[in-house]
C-alpha cells in the first residue's frame, strides 16, 4: 500500500455510505458502520509502557485484550479527559491480512447515518492541519462537516514487520 | 451417566499397569528400595482384584502368579535382581495385552517360567520348620459379643493339622461375676504338620490385635521335613498349567467390541474442578437476578441498567467457564515423557548401549490432543538418537566421553509455543555423510552451497536415511518426513541443532492454543504486571537506603554478585512516586539475572495467557497479557527482553565510566 | 439350616456381585441400601452374618455397626466391613464399633466365601 495514497472511499451504486458519526475533540468524524462491531460504555484500561502512543493502552473486551486506540493523537488534537458521554467504539479492520479489533475512544456518539458522496470533498492540498494522509473525505452536512478518517493510513505504521517497536529505552 | 464399567477399568488398568512400570524402572535402578517393592506388589494385587472382579479372568489369574512370585521376593524369600525386574516388565506387556482381550498363552506361559526360574534361583535358605508349633492364644472379653466364634477359630486350627486342645481356665471369674457374652477362657493348641506360621496368623486376622497369642515351634520330628519354601513354588508350577486352558478360554469373553484407547480421560485437579464450581455458583446467581427482572421486579430505567448489567456478567461468565474448561483439557507433558523411560531401558538393552534419560520441563503443560499426537514423532526421534545419536560404551570412551550415554527431553513454554527437545551427547549429525546422502539422491547438486539449517532440513526428505546400517531399531527413512508431516500439521516446526563430536539437539516448537501461566503479580506505580514464576528466583526488600544508595548506580550486591536491576516505574514512566517499600524481583534466564523493582508484590496467580493485539506484537516487553479476576489486565513480562535490558543498561553505564 | 446373610451397601451392582456369589455358596442373602435399612432389617428378623460397606448415606456403616451392638439380639452376631486395603485407621474405628472381621476390597467371589466360612464356621 503506498503511502501518501488515500483507501478509496466505498460509495454504493448509488453514492452513499452508511457511517457511524461521533465526535471528537471539536470535530465530527465518521467511519464506516460496518466496521462497527459494539459500541461500549468506557472501560477500565490498562497502559501498556512502551507501546506508541495512538494505541497506548488496552482493555479486556469479552475476554480478549483489544487496544484502545485515541485518534485525537492521529490528528494532534490536544488530550481531554473522559465525560459521562466518552464511549468505546469497537471496530473491526483488515491490516496486512489480518483482522484487527480495536477500541475507539469517542467523546460522543451519535446516530449511524448516511454520507452522500456528491457532498464530499478531498481533503485539500493545503491549508488543513492534519496529516492529508490520513483523511479520505470531508462530507458537508446540515450540521456541519464530517471528517472521514483513512483507519487503514493511520493503522498502517503497525503493519511492517519491526513497525510499532517499543518506545522503552 | 456411569458408562460401561469395563471400559472405565481398562482406563484404570492402563494407569495402573503405566504406574508399576514406573516403579520397576525405578526399582532397576535401586534394586533394594522397600517401599517400590511393597508399591510393585500393592500394583499387582489390585490389578489382580480388579481384573477378577470385571471379569478379565486371564488377566487376574496371570497376574496371580506374578504377585505370588513376587510376594517371595516381598518376603525376602528371593532376591530382586536386574533380571527379575525384566521378566517382570515383560510380563506387564502380557497384561497390557490381556487387558485389550488378545494375548497368546504360550507368551504367558513363558513368561511365568522365566518367572518361577528367577525366584527360586539361589532363593536363600530357609531354616527348617517345625515339625508343628504349640500355641497359646486369649481373647480380649467382647470378642465373642462382637461376633468372633473362637470355636470355629479351633475349628479351622485342626484344619491345618492335628490338633490337641487344652482350655486355660484359670481367668474365668467367679459366677456372680461372671458376664455370659464375655470370653474368659484361653486356650492352648498343640499342632502337629508341615504348617506355615503365616497359615496360623490367617486363622487369627480379625483378632490379631486385640489378642494374646503366643506360637512356639515344636521340637522337630525325627525326619526332615520338606522346606515349606519348595512348596510354593511347586504351588505355583502346578497352577501354571490349568493357566493354559483358562487364557484360551478367556478370549471370547474378553474380545472386546472396541478398544477402549487410553486417551479417552482426563485427570483434573481438583483445584481446577473448585474453580468451575465456583464460576458455576456465581452463574446461579446472575441466572436468580435474571429472574427477578423476567418477573418484573425492576421497572423502567431500573430495569434496563439491571439487564445490561446481568448481561454483562453473564458475558464474563460465558469466556471465563469457556477458558476453564480449555484449561480442564492441558495435561502436563510428565504423562509422554514417562513413557519414553521404559523405551530408552528397552533401546539400551536391544543396542547394548548403556543411555540414561532425564528430563525437566516435566510440569509444562499441553493440550491433551496435542500431547497423544507428539508421541509417535517422538518415539521415533528418541529412537534415532538410541541408535544413531549415541554411541556404544567403547565408540564412547575412545574419544574420551563417559561410557554412559545420555538423552535429554525438555519441555517449556516460551511466548505462544511450546518447545519440546531432545538432545543427546553423542557424535553429532555428519553433515559430510548427509550432503553424500543428498547428492546421491539428486536433492542437491554437488559443491552447492548450503547453510546447516538448511543442509539439516533435507533429513526431512522421504526414503531420506543415512545409517550406514538400517537397524531393526529406526527402520527406513520413512520416519523422519512422517515427524515433519505430524509436527506441522499441529502448525508447529521442527528445529535441528548439531555440534561435531558433542551430540544433536532436536527442537519441536509447537504453537499452543491456550496457554497458562504460573505467574508472580506484582504493581509497578497504578499497573498490575505478571513475572513468570519460572524465571523469578527470589524477591527482595530494597530499603530506601539502598534505593538512595544505588541512584545512578544501578546495581546491588547480592551475595557476593553484581547484579544489575531496572526500576521499572522510571521504564514505564508512570508518573507516580515510588512506594516506600520497593521490592526487588530478581529473575533469571540460564546464567544471566537482573532485578525488576516494583512497588508492591501482590501475590502468585495462575491463569490463561491471552496473546497481544498485533497493534501490539513488537512492543517487544510483554509476551501477553491476562485477565485478572477483577476483570482488570495485567501484562505479562518477557523475561528475556528485560534480562537483554538490564545487560544493555549495564554496559551502557560501564561506557559512561 | 441355610445360613441368611445380611449386605448392607449403598452400590447396587456390589450387593448383586455379593449376593451371586454368597448364593452360589449355598446362603441365603437379604439386601439393604443404607445403614438405617440395614439397622431396621436386621433388628426385624435374624441373621447369622451381616456384611456391610462404611460408607452410605442416611446412616454409615461404623453408625450401623454402633447402634447393632447396643441391642442383645444383636449380641454375637459376626459383622464383615468392606475397607480399603490401605485404611487401618478405618479397621481400627471399625473394630472398635463393634465389628468382627473385615474384606478388603477390591475383591474376588472366592474370597468373599472363604472369609464367610471362616466367619460362620460352616
Amino acid at each position: 500500500m503506498s503511502m501518501g495514497e488515500a483507501t478509496p472511499t466505498p460509495w454504493d451504486a448509488q453514492g452513499n455510505l452508511e457511517v457511524l458519526t461521533f465526535d471528537l475533540g471539536d470535530e465530527t468524524f465518521a467511519l464506516e458502520a460496518v466496521l462497527v462491531c459494539e459500541i461500549l460504555d468506557l472501560l477500565p484500561c490498562t497502559a501498556v509502557p512502551g507501546a506508541d502512543p495512538l494505541v497506548g493502552s488496552v482493555v479486556n473486551y469479552r475476554g480478549k485484550i483489544i487496544p484502545i486506540a485515541d485518534l485525537r493523537r492521529a490528528f494532534a488534537m490536544p488530550q481531554a479527559d473522559a465525560t459521562l458521554d466518552s464511549r468505546v467504539v469497537v471496530i473491526a479492520i483488515e491490516l496486512a491480512g489480518e483482522t484487527i479489533q480495536v477500541g475507539l475512544r469517542t467523546d460522543k456518539v451519535h446516530e449511524v447515518t448516511t454520507l452522500r458522496r456528491d457532498a464530499s470533498e478531498a481533503p485539500p492540498a493545503v491549508g488543513m492541519r492534519w496529516r492529508r494522509d490520513y483523511v479520505r473525505a470531508l462530507v458537508r452536512r446540515n450540521q456541519g462537516v464530517v471528517v472521514l478518517p483513512d483507519l487503514s493510513a493511520i493503522f498502517q505504521v503497525f503493519a511492517g514487520d519491526d513497525a510499532g517497536a517499543s518506545t522503552l529505552h | 451417566m456411569n458408562g460401561d464399567p469395563v471400559a472405565a477399568f481398562r482406563v484404570e488398568a492402563g494407569e495402573l499397569l503405566d504406574q508399576v512400570e514406573q516403579n520397576l524402572l525405578d526399582l532397576g535402578d535401586r534394586l533394594d528400595d522397600r517401599d517400590l517393592i511393597d508399591a510393585v506388589f500393592r500394583g499387582l494385587h489390585t490389578l489382580k482384584g480388579s481384573g477378577a472382579m470385571f471379569g478379565f479372568d486371564a488377566l487376574a489369574g496371570f497376574t496371580h502368579h506374578c504377585e505370588t512370585a513376587f510376594d517371595r521376593v516381598r518376603k525376602g524369600l528371593a532376591p530382586l535382581t536386574a533380571g527379575l525386574v525384566e521378566v517382570i516388565l515383560s510380563a506387564m506387556d502380557h497384561m497390557r495385552a490381556l487387558v485389550e482381550g488378545a494375548a497368546p498363552a504360550e507368551i504367558g506361559n513363558a513368561i511365568l517360567a522365566r518367572l518361577q526360574q528367577a525366584v527360586t534361583e539361589r532363593a536363600a535358605p530357609v531354616a527348617p520348620a517345625a515339625s508343628g508349633w504349640r500355641l497359646r492364644f486369649r481373647l480380649p472379653p467382647e470378642a465373642m459379643a462382637n461376633g468372633t466364634n473362637p470355636l470355629a477359630l479351633l475349628d479351622e486350627l485342626r484344619g491345618l493339622g492335628t490338633c490337641r486342645v487344652t482350655a486355660l481356665t484359670d481367668a474365668i471369674p467367679p459366677l456372680a461375676d461372671l458376664v455370659p457374652t464375655e470370653c474368659h477362657v484361653g486356650w492352648e493348641v498343640e499342632l502337629r504338620g508341615a504348617i506355615a506360621r503365616d497359615d496360623i496368623d490367617d486363622v487369627f486376622i480379625f483378632v490379631m490385635d486385640d489378642m494374646e497369642l503366643t506360637v512356639e515351634p515344636l521340637a522337630p520330628a525325627t525326619e526332615a521335613p520338606v522346606l515349606p519354601a519348595a512348596t510354593l513354588p511347586a504351588a505355583v508350577v502346578a497352577a501354571a498349567p490349568p493357566a493354559d486352558s483358562a487364557p484360551v478360554a478367556a478370549p471370547p469373553a474378553e474380545t472386546p467390541t472396541r478398544t477402549a484407547k487410553s486417551g479417552e480421560s482426563v485427570r483434573v485437579s481438583a483445584e481446577r474442578l473448585d474453580e468451575l464450581m465456583d464460576r458455576v455458583g456465581e452463574l446461579v446467581i446472575v441466572q436468580s437476578r435474571l429472574s427477578q427482572l423476567a418477573h418484573g421486579h425492576h421497572a423502567g430505567a431500573a430495569g434496563e441498567l439491571a439487564l445490561r448489567s446481568i448481561a454483562e456478567e453473564i458475558e464474563r461468565l460465558a469466556s471465563e467457564l469457556r477458558d476453564t474448561m480449555m484449561v480442564l483439557r492441558m495435561v502436563p507433558v510428565a504423562s509422554l515423557f514417562n513413557r519414553f523411560r521404559r523405551l530408552v531401558h528397552d533401546l539400551a538393552r536391544e543396542t547394548g548401549k548403556t543411555i540414561e534419560l532425564t528430563t525437566d520441563g516435566e510440569t509444562t503443560e499441553v493440550d491433551k490432543t496435542v500431547i497423544e499426537r507428539l508421541a509417535d514423532p517422538m518415539i521415533h526421534l528418541i529412537r534415532n538418537a538410541c541408535d544413531h545419536g549415541v554411541g556404544t560404551a567403547e565408540q564412547r570412551i575412545s574419544v574420551g566421553k563417559s561410557p554412559v550415554g545420555h538423552i535429554h527431553l525438555s519441555a517449556q513454554q516460551a511466548g505462544g509455543e511450546v518447545r519440546i527437545a531432545i538432545r543427546d551427547d553423542g557424535r553429532g549429525l555428519d553433515r559430510v555423510r548427509i550432503r553424500a546422502k543428498a547428492e546421491a539422491q539428486g536433492l542437491i547438486q554437488p559443491g552447492q552451497a548450503m547453510s546447516d539449517h538448511e543442509l539439516f532440513q533435507l533429513i526431512f526428505h522421504p526414503g531420506f536415511s543415512t545409517a550406514a546400517q538400517i537397524t531393526n531399531l529406526s527402520g527406513r527413512g520413512v520416519g523422519m518426513d512422517v515427524v515433519k508431516r505430524t509436527i506441522e500439521s499441529l502448525r508447529g516446526a521442527i528445529d535441528i541443532g548439531s555440534i561435531d563430536g558433542q551430540g544433536s539437539t532436536i527442537t519441536l516448537r509447537i504453537p499452543l492454543t491456550l496457554a497458562i501461566i504460573d505467574g508472580l503479580l506484582v504493581r509497578v506505580g497504578e499497573g498490575r504486571y505478571v513475572i513468570p514464576l519460572a524465571a523469578v528466583e527470589e524477591c527482595l526488600e530494597l530499603s530506601l537506603e539502598e534505593d538512595l544508595r544505588s541512584r545512578g548506580r544501578s546495581f546491588i550486591t547480592l551475595r557476593d554478585r553484581l547484579v544489575p536491576f531496572l526500576r521499572l516505574r522510571e521504564m514505564f514512566e508512570t508518573g507516580t512516586r515510588p512506594d516506600p517499600h520497593q521490592k526487588i524481583v530478581v529473575i533469571a534466564t540460564g546464567a544471566e539475572r537482573v532485578g525488576l523493582v516494583v512497588d508492591q508484590i501482590i501475590g502468585s496467580h495462575q491463569t490463561v495467557i491471552k496473546s497481544m493485539s498485533p497493534l501490539h506484537r513488537r512492543v517487544a516487553t510483554f509476551s501477553g497479557a491476562t485477565i485478572l479476576g477483577d476483570g482488570g489486565v495485567a501484562l505479562i513480562l518477557d523475561v528475556v527482553q528485560l534480562v537483554m535490558a538490564g545487560q544493555h543498561q549495564e554496559a551502557r553505564l560501564r561506557a559512561a565510566g | 439350616m441355610t445360613a441368611s446373610i445380611l449386605t448392607v451397601d449403598d452400590s447396587p451392582s456390589l450387593r448383586m456381585a455379593i449376593r451371586i456369589a454368597l448364593n452360589g455358596a449355598g446362603y441365603e442373602v437379604v439386601e439393604a441400601g443404607d445403614g438405617l435399612e440395614g439397622l431396621n432389617k436386621a433388628n426385624a428378623a435374624r441373621f447369622d452374618m451381616i456384611i456391610t460397606d462404611l460408607n452410605m448415606p442416611n446412616m454409615d456403616g461404623l453408625t450401623m455397626i454402633r447402634e447393632l451392638r447396643k441391642s442383645p439380639e444383636q449380641c454375637g452376631t459376626p459383622i464383615i466391613f468392606l475397607t480399603t486395603e490401605s485404611d487401618d485407621a478405618m479397621k481400627q474405628q471399625a473394630k472398635a464399633a463393634g465389628a468382627t472381621g473385615w474384606l478388603v476390597k477390591p475383591f474376588v467371589p472366592d474370597q468373599l466365601v472363604r472369609i464367610t466360612r471362616k466367619v460362620l464356621g460352616r
